[in-house]
């Protein structure tokens, strides 16, 4: 597992968003995976991802939260699918406001990392809403 | 060569069910034994003949569950020695749907004569924060998800916001979901909500819990416990003026983590409906009931459009409009449902399947019995609605 997880971390913590990509059938893979789950070859490297995707939708934790997690709210949750034509959930950047009000399902969304101290603390990809 | 014997169709001829809610005194195994013999004693069959347990997961303890897995009802029931198999299936909360199926392909196949499915959960009577931990813990990818802080009913908002903006349903109209299932519970002895009255109102003027879900709107972790009793056909002709056959069943696993979902506003419901419709040889227009997994009421409206017993988008709207609550067009979830009868865990599904087979037996009781149910939608889902099964169930007369 950790062979899988690593360079995604790795990765994350310097401010990154990287993919798994099978160099057999040349599709990007996300989660990654123990083997192409699509050709399932173990041909498998990195890429950089663009970072733009759409919010497919997203939730606001405000109570309820699992242990460890209450003083992180609220927080919210986005699931977005990447112009590579792959998804990944994550956590949405507050508008200026600390709410989230902006946010809409399908509206265009790009990678914008959290500091690395925070990603050691929540591995977790950030994206906000992208204007362009 | 001889030619094979024929297929014996499987038939449910006997349920039993403890009121759904917190009975903190109320043993885990005390509540499995006391299902088991009820719903023996209702197929008109001895505890000795039963062959098979097929055994449906309890979550509020790992331990009780092990009993489940090491066979200790066997044990409890008297039936060691005597006893084919006892084993525990899992899928989350389509757990009693793969069980029915695995049942009845035993049946026929011969492996098995009489088959017993069991359910208990405590899960009423457990520590919230811990049910909480240990459904985080479970179900939700640890080495891609757990991270961000994603909880059951994040999962339930992400679905139900999806299903909201594609569909323009309101937040009104989605209260209105859980008003329905509260009418239903008022109707059902065993519901845990069967006392206290529910309104749109009281549904939106509750606090945000995860946008866009509202405290009411988030099942209730609840104890309960089901029975179901399988035989044969030929058997069930025998001894029974009714009993009640599976006339077709489909399903469809469209994800593990809910970050994989394409579409979460569609699930993996018309892929499983078109193949069950297609082995029963009817169709969505013939059905008298329907009773669907509903932890949440995206979850619900969701699984009525893809199963075509509402058009697309429309079926928030409907519930709001009264199509599916008592004296509704088409009753939907009778006993309450998860939301109203209570969540007892994988149990929730199983609750909604007994409800099934009461209805098409006709012993639901006067205040809810639908007169003349003859065919019944049963849909059960669970994890992060990573599954969608179905199951067509239809009565029979001798």
């Amino acid at each position: 597992m950790a062979a899988i997880t690593e360079p995604y971390y790795e990765a994350l913590g310097r401010g990154r968003l990287v993919l798994q990509h099978c160099k057999a059938c040349d599709q990007a893979v996300m989660y990654p995976r123990h083997r192409c789950p699509v050709c399932h070859e173990r041909d498998l490297g990195w890429i950089s991802a663009s970072g733009r995707g759409v919010l497919l939708s997203f939730a606001v934790q405000r109570f309820g939260a699992p242990s460890g997690f209450d003083a992180d709210t609220p927080y919210a949750l986005g699931v977005v699918r990447l112009a590579e034509d792959v998804q990944l959930l994550g956590r949405l950047w507050p508008d200026a406001d600390g709410e989230w009000n902006a946010y809409a399902c399908d509206a265009p969304v790009e990678f914008h990392p959290a500091a690395p101290e925070e990603v050691l603390r929540r591995p977790v990809a950030w994206f906000r809403l992208n204007p362009r | 060569m001889t030619a094979p014997a024929p297929m014996a169709e499987a038939a449910f001829v006997g349920i039993a069910e403890l009121p759904s809610g917190r009975y903190p005194d109320r043993s885990f195994m005390g509540s499995l034994v006391d299902v088991a013999v009820e719903a023996v004693r209702d197929a008109g069959l001895s505890m000795t003949d039963i062959d098979t347990l097929l055994l449906i997961p309890c979550l509020h303890s790992a331990a009780d569950q092990a009993d489940l897995v090491f066979s200790r009802v066997v044990e409890e029931l008297g039936l060691a020695g005597r006893a084919k198999s006892s084993v525990m299936l899992h899928s989350g909360g389509s757990t009693s749907d793969n069980t029915v199926r695995t049942a009845a392909s035993l049946i026929a196949a011969g492996h098995a004569r009489n088959v017993l499915i069991l359910q208990a959960e405590k899960w009423g009577s457990a520590p919230v924060g811990e049910m909480i931990d240990m459904l985080t813990a479970n179900g939700i990818p640890r080495e891609w998800e757990k991270a961000s802080g994603l909880s059951f009913n994040a999962v339930g908002a992400l679905i139900a916001r999806r299903y909201m903006a594609v569909s323009g349903a309101t937040a009104e109209e989605m209260a209105s979901v859980c008003v329905a299932l509260r009418e239903w519970a008022r109707l059902n002895p065993n519901a845990m909500y069967r006392d206290r009255a529910l309104t749109v109102a009281q549904v939106l003027d509750s606090r945000l819990v995860s946008d866009p879900l509202r405290a009411f709107e988030c099942p209730m972790m609840a104890d309960g416990a089901v029975a179901l009793v399988l035989t044969g056909a030929e058997r069930a002709r025998a001894s029974h003026e009714t009993w009640v056959r599976i006339a077709g069943s489909g399903g469809c696993v469209s994800h593990y983590s809910i970050g994989q979902e394409p579409d979460l506003a569609v699930l993996g419901w018309p892929t499983a409906s078109a193949q069950a419709y297609e082995q029963a040889g009817w169709g969505p227009g013939d059905a008298d009931i329907a009773e669907v997994y509903d932890s949440y009421a995206a979850v619900l409206a969701i699984a009525l459009e893809g199963l075509g017993l509402a058009p697309v988008g429309d079926a928030a709207r409907m519930f709001a409009a009264g199509d599916f609550s008592p004296g509704g067009r088409l009753p939907v979830n009778t006993n309450g449902g998860l939301l109203s009868a209570g969540h007892t865990g994988v149990g929730g599904g199983t609750a909604l399947l007994a409800e099934a087979v009461r209805q098409l037996l006709g012993r639901a009781g006067s205040a809810r019995q639908i007169e003349g149910a003859a065919r019944a939608v049963c849909g059960g889902s669970g994890g992060t609605y990573m599954d969608s099964q179905v199951l067509l169930l239809e009565r029979v007369s001798r």
